[in-house]
């Protein structure tokens, strides 16, 4: 089964497509061939949380909730510099590579 | 196609607060006929429920944007405020922001937009270059530098100056 990863932001369409587009190349230069990186609403974000193939949800904005899944904020993929997404890219390679 | 030219850069904008800014920003997207007549309200409530201020360096901007109906055809405006203007922190809607750049992407499709986002957080992480295109003493100058950041130019065969080759 493949892994999915879902990044929400609240139209789904300009903040959350820059980090799909980011996380989703370096998951593919790391050869995560499983992997499938999903840009959402968060207002959808229910229908998600119940797949079980779901691993983690990156989300722009803040989250006043818990999930079963790891969540990171992933608003250095709009403002931070190459550093700052750097960490954040080796935190959720880390979640994907405990999961293997 | 990404639209965007002088006629969609508001210069040393002076606003009261964010609904004007977005107005102001929707009426020159709804000129060109890449929006609808109502997309500054549709954005104004969108950014109620989803703020997006953003805390970049040296000064905070603001990104607002509604989803894809209202859009024709995919267009940006700029604007740059006199003084700063209120926005809400996408990443925490408690904390507010004061503004002094605001860009407003009309998105038809973010697939087709991939590079122009990508090339958009490249920009908001850079403090010098969000500081020079705030500081372009007229609206045809600051297009053509944020043109350049965004590499908008860079299909065309030639460069267009400032007007947009919509028809192709």
């Amino acid at each position: 089964m493949s892994r999915l990863i879902v990044v929400a932001c609240g139209a789904g369409i300009n903040t959350s497509t820059i980090a799909e587009d980011t996380i989703k190349a370096r998951v593919q230069k790391e050869g995560l061939s499983d992997v499938e990186v999903k840009r959402i609403l968060m207002a959808d974000i229910d229908g998600y949380l119940a797949r079980p193939d779901l691993v983690m949800v990156v989300s722009m904005m803040k989250i006043f909730r818990t999930f079963k899944v790891p969540v990171f904020q992933g608003m250095p993929f709009l403002i931070g510099t190459k550093d700052e997404q750097e960490v954040l890219l080796q935190k959720i390679l880390d979640v994907l590579r405990k999961g293997t | 196609m990404l639209a965007f030219n002088e006629s969609l850069v508001a210069l040393n904008l002076d606003a009261p607060d964010a609904r004007t800014v977005i107005d102001v920003l929707a009426g020159k997207l709804h000129g060109q006929g890449l929006v609808v007549a109502d997309y500054g309200e549709q954005t104004y409530q969108r950014e109620i429920d989803h703020p997006t201020g953003l805390p970049t360096k040296p000064f905070c901007i603001a990104f607002p944007h509604a989803d894809a109906k209202g859009v024709t055809e995919s267009g940006l405006a700029l604007a740059t405020l006199a003084r700063p203007v209120i926005f809400k922190n996408m990443g925490d809607p408690d904390e507010e922001l004061p503004v002094l750049l605001v860009l407003m992407l009309a998105n038809r499709d973010p697939a087709e937009q991939v590079q122009t986002l990508r090339n958009l957080a490249l920009l908001f992480s850079k403090p010098e270059k969000l500081v020079a295109l705030r500081d372009q003493p007229t609206a045809e100058a600051a297009a053509t530098c944020l043109r350049d950041e965004l590499d908008l130019d860079h299909d065309a065969e030639t460069r267009g100056g400032v007007s947009e080759r919509r028809a192709s």
